[in-house]
């Protein structure tokens, strides 16, 4: 989240979309009831009329896969009825920058696509650069050279009656929801998995940045784009960096062709080549010196043309090169899409070791009914782990808030911290290797790895924040003495005298202190930032990119809540919020004091997002910053779902993601067709099941709640098939069928697509064939076509059939 | 003294978790005064957060004589000030379920059953297999073409038969400790469901 959860209160209206919140993240409902009391509109966008959608002002059905269509429609009625903040957008967004001449885009692909490839030459998406490798800026936004002018030409073609044809949502919503939306400031907007499980998934959520740069929406308290993450601490294990692409907090980790620092940082610029050193300085102390790089060759090197994603790994399982997979607390065999694959796939491997709390699907998938154990060869270790009030540590909710939790009670029999099992694990292994002069050996011998066992967490942490470790002398004046914490980002150096594991958590343990553990809930802000309590990144910001909440001298925009301001007498950036600014005694009368969006080379805003490096001075070799790129394009396009039953009415003849690839593997990736699979299929959890269902489906008043899987269905598709709810219907796909019960309703309905009927159904995907509540999985169904940049698989829109089972059961 | 419920809560749950009444600077009368009608007597408060979706409900948990007697939400928590959602409000039957794995178990190659092992048995598995599947698929360098076409041997140091994947279940430390080894042991197939 830009914002956070209780900073909801703050928003005139809600656009919820891809997210049934009431239901799955129960909890935001009570600050967006806070506002909707205070007279704050709600928009909910859904395939399926849900509880969100009952408390919502406006709702508007869209068919799964067509969000970009629909919000398209939603950006040209702001842009082209002049609806969007032309100060905010001049000032903090790319709208005047010149785009290149180069750019262009034409029957449903960008500049620069290798149709052969599947794949783009991104360079002709960025800007024109002056001599000083300075972006060249128009005077005004109709000059119609600049990217302003570009967004509006693309977005164009979305009227409201293309959007209909295409998403379903009547022309005259789309309308209606723009205005609602554009006229009551500052708006938020809330997603989770119904915007990312997408073959277009970033595409969607660039959707919301356009919308709400263009709104003034973004840095503001009440405003700002919202994930509603998934799980628990998803948030903090992407911060962490358990993701393939990422290291010490979301630096790109270093690829083959990258062997040295430097190769790095000409990708990735010095201002993150600070934090790696950072970061190398904690995992290598020191054995991390400027001599050698400060121990980055000691980091495994990922090959560039390999895919390291969980699908990746499932593919490399099924292929017989992934010998040994360690699933920790995660039961793909109920959540990953196409399980009859990833079955296959785990039964190649040599040693699956599944840490846990219960048997689940994947610890046992030598069990899984239709399935001969005999000829499954994979060892398996199940390590019973431990749950959250067993253990104690820190994690991250989507409001980027790190709390720490203490240990109440013990783990049950045998089982251990996960932590305990970690650190025994990399100790046998270090012992295993004492004394290899094996450079393949060195990062386990020369890797810092020292924590106490009586406060494992609280010296992870410690390593997380950061430490003084040569006395060092901020430009202030201010002596940082070797041996004390890391106070913050600021204090971080580039010389290899501070460490701090994750940079964008330096000083959480500042000044010695454990600030996670803090606990004062008064509301000294008046808006909800309760800032005295636990502690939230980056130095306990509520609210990103909070610089865009003033004007050019730094003052607060007119109507917007003042959460930070340049103060001239005192010099400096001060608020309630901490300033998100690079430098707060850099005033606005500097470049520094500019830079709303300093994470971006560019400083502002993107809304159309092409490379760019920034660069002290344009002779250097090292660029300061490089901006990231999609790769599927610079701005969202409409495409069609892998598995669709109607045309891409914008572009026929491009269907699809132009840098899709799928299948990936042939034969095990089948895609089906309207023709055999009519209906469409999106799934989701349910408010009392969670995910895999490993845990709640072990609750046995959860299961009395919500006892089995089922198909909900249009009531007009389900009297064509003649089947009443408590019937059992058979669901198939081109990859699997499952049999469950029918749940008739007038939440799902038949929708007109593209002048066609196209049926949407929909099943919840939490169970398997363990724990106390067992049914089948909905995922035996759904597509594992990804993302080409996030890995996110299509599971909220694929291709199925649905006929009675032979077999009916009386009514509940 | 007259120390209401939520005052209690609060008093007992700030800073150091895990303060039983009497550590509280309250005299034994006191303390028995304050807890007078409240079933939890006695019992010690640890304040936690909630472990399904990413709202982070606090929770308050009680604790006597070892044994988790009761889990509830903090009404002192920014975020959801005493409430709870169905998932949460159950999360107090996952603790002593039944159902929780309590040893460490083994399914050997073909096998149709699981077996129980000491966990000195079972790191030793995994210790040694990781140590074998690292000898027997190293990877020192990668040859590629650079920018100027020239066939180069990049020193890469990898092994790409190792998979981590997990993390969003547990704690931020326990994720870093998770990529951090994945690392050294030097495989690039580090992730966790964040797509789920
Ligand atoms: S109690 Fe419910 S809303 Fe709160 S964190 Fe848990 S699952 Fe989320």
């Amino acid at each position: 989240m830009t914002n956070g959860w209780a900073d909801l209160q703050n928003a005139k209206v809600f656009l919820i979309e891809g997210s049934n919140a009431a239901e799955n993240h129960v909890m935001s409902m009570r600050w967006i009831r806070k506002a909707q009391q205070k007279g704050a509109k709600i928009i909910h966008v859904d395939p399926r009329f849900n509880r969100t959608s009952s408390i919502a002002d406006i709702y508007a059905r869209i068919r799964p896969g067509a969000d970009i269509a629909f919000l398209s429609a939603v950006i040209n009625h702001v842009l082209s009825n002049r609806l969007y903040d032309e100060e905010y957008v001049k000032l903090h967004t790319n709208a005047l920058f010149v785009a290149n001449e180069a750019f262009g885009f034409d029957e449903g692909v960008f500049s620069g696509y290798d149709h052969e490839k599947h794949k783009y030459d991104q360079s002709s998406w960025g800007v024109q650069v002056d001599a000083a490798k300075k972006p060249v800026k128009a005077k005004s936004l109709d000059d119609p050279r600049c990217v302003f002018a570009k967004l509006k030409a693309h977005f164009a073609r979305y009227t409201p009656e293309v959007a209909e044809q295409v998403s379903g949502v009547p022309a005259r919503q789309v309308v209606e929801i723009a205005e609602t939306f554009a006229k009551n400031r500052p708006g938020t907007i809330l997603y989770a998995l119904g915007m990312t499980q997408h073959t277009v998934g970033i595409q969607n959520i660039r959707c919301y940045g356009i919308l709400q740069m263009l709104l003034g929406n973004i840095g503001v308290a009440g405003g700002g784009v919202n994930a509603l993450r998934g799980e628990p601490n998803v948030q903090g294990a992407c911060d962490m960096s358990v993701l393939n692409g990422y290291m010490f907090g979301y630096l790109n980790y270093p690829s083959h062709n990258e062997p040295t620092l430097k190769d790095w940082t000409r990708n990735n610029g010095t201002f993150r080549q600070k934090m790696t050193v950072n970061g190398l300085k904690a995992w290598f102390g020191e054995n991390a010196t400027p001599e050698n790089d400060f121990g980055f060759g000691l980091l495994p090197k990922k090959s560039a043309k390999k895919d390291y994603s969980v699908y990746g790994m499932i593919d490399a399982a099924y292929a017989g090169t992934l010998k040994l997979l360690w699933v920790n607390g995660q039961n793909p065999m109920v959540t990953n899409p196409n399980l009859g694959y990833v079955h296959e796939a785990l039964s190649k491997l040599d040693m699956l070791v599944v840490q846990e709390l219960w048997d689940t699907e994947t610890a046992s998938f030598w069990q899984r009914p239709g399935s001969d154990p005999k000829a499954i060869q994979t060892e398996v270790l199940l390590l019973p782990g431990a749950y959250f009030m067993e253990k104690e540590g820190t994690i991250s909710g989507s409001g980027r808030m790190v709390q720490w939790r203490y240990q109440a009670v013990k783990p049950p029999g045998q089982a251990k911290t996960d932590l305990e099992i970690l650190d025994a694990v990399f100790r046998r292994v270090r012992k295993l290797y004492e004394g290899s002069t094996d450079p393949k050996d060195a990062p386990i011998l020369k890797g810092t790895w020292g924590y106490a066992p009586g406060s494992l967490a609280e010296d992870v942490l410690k390593e997380i924040s950061g430490r003084v470790l040569r006395d060092v002398t901020l430009p202030d004046g201010k002596v940082l003495k070797a041996g004390d914490y890391v106070g913050g980002i600021g204090q971080l150096q580039a010389d290899g005298s501070t460490s701090s594991g994750v940079w964008i958590y330096a000083g959480i343990f500042g000044g010695g202190k454990n600030l996670s553990k803090r606990r004062d809930s008064a509301d000294k802000s008046g808006i909800g930032f309760y800032k005295d309590f636990a502690w939230s990144w980056p130095g306990n910001m509520k609210i990103l990119y909070n610089r865009a909440s003033c004007d050019a001298s730094g003052k607060p925009w007119p109507n917007a809540i003042p959460i930070v301001a340049w103060d001239e007498t005192e010099k400096k950036w001060k608020g309630k919020d901490t300033p998100d600014v690079p430098d707060p005694l850099k005033g606005p009368d500097t470049p520094e004091g500019q830079r709303a969006f300093r994470m971006n080379a560019e400083g502002v805003g993107r809304l159309i997002a092409g490379p760019f490096k920034s660069y002290k001075a344009p002779a250097d070799e090292l660029p300061v910053d490089v901006s990231y790129v999609p790769k599927d394009g610079p701005i969202p396009e409409h495409y069609e779902p892998v598995e669709s039953p109607v045309p891409n009415v914008l572009h026929p003849a491009q269907q699809n993601n132009p840098a899709l690839k799928y299948p990936r593997v042939k034969a095990k990736q089948p895609i089906g067709t309207a023709k055999d699979f009519p209906y469409v299929l999106m799934t989701s959890s349910v408010s009392e099941h969670w995910c895999a269902g490993s845990t709640t489906r072990n609750v046995p008043w959860l299961n009395e709640l919500v006892p089995e899987p089922m198909c909900e269905l249009p009531e007009a598709l389900a009297a064509k098939l003649t089947v009443k709810t408590g019937d059992r219907v058979k669901v198939s796909s081109a990859r699997g069928a499952v049999t469950v019960k029918a749940v008739v309703t007038k939440r799902m309905q038949v929708m007109r697509i593209a002048g066609q009927d196209v049926p949407v159904v929909w099943m919840p995907y939490n169970w398997g064939f363990k724990g106390l509540s067992t049914g089948p999985s909905t995922n035996d169904l759904t597509i594992d076509a990804v993302d080409p940049g996030a890995s996110t698989q299509e599971t909220k829109a694929c291709l199925v059939n649905v006929v009675r089972a032979e077999e009916t059961v009386a009514r509940r | 003294m007259n120390v209401s419920r939520r005052g209690w809560l609060k008093l007992a749950a700030g800073g150091t978790a895990g303060l039983a009444l009497a550590e509280l600077g309250l005299g034994p009368s006191e303390a028995r005064a304050a807890t007078k009608g409240l079933k939890l007597e006695g019992a010690k408060e640890f304040t936690t957060a909630c472990n399904f979706c990413s709202c982070g409900c606090g929770m308050v948990a009680h604790v006597k004589d070892g044994q988790l007697v009761n889990l509830e939400g903090d009404p002192d928590h920014v975020i959801n000030f005493g409430a709870l959602c169905s998932k949460g409000a159950a999360m107090k039957a996952t603790h002593d379920s039944p159902q929780r794995v309590r040893a460490p178990r083994y399914r050997a190659p073909g096998s149709d059953r699981w077996v129980e092992i000491s966990w000195d048995e079972a790191y030793e598995k995994l210790a040694a297999k990781l140590k074998a599947v690292r000898e027997a698929t190293w990877t020192a360098t990668e040859k590629d073409q650079d920018k100027d076409g020239k066939e180069v041997e990049y020193p890469v140091n990898r092994t790409d038969a190792i998979g981590l994947l997990g993390g969003a279940q547990h704690t931020n430390e326990e994720c870093y400790v998770f990529n951090k080894m994945g690392r050294l042991f030097g495989t690039s197939f580090v992730e966790h469901q964040a797509r789920l």
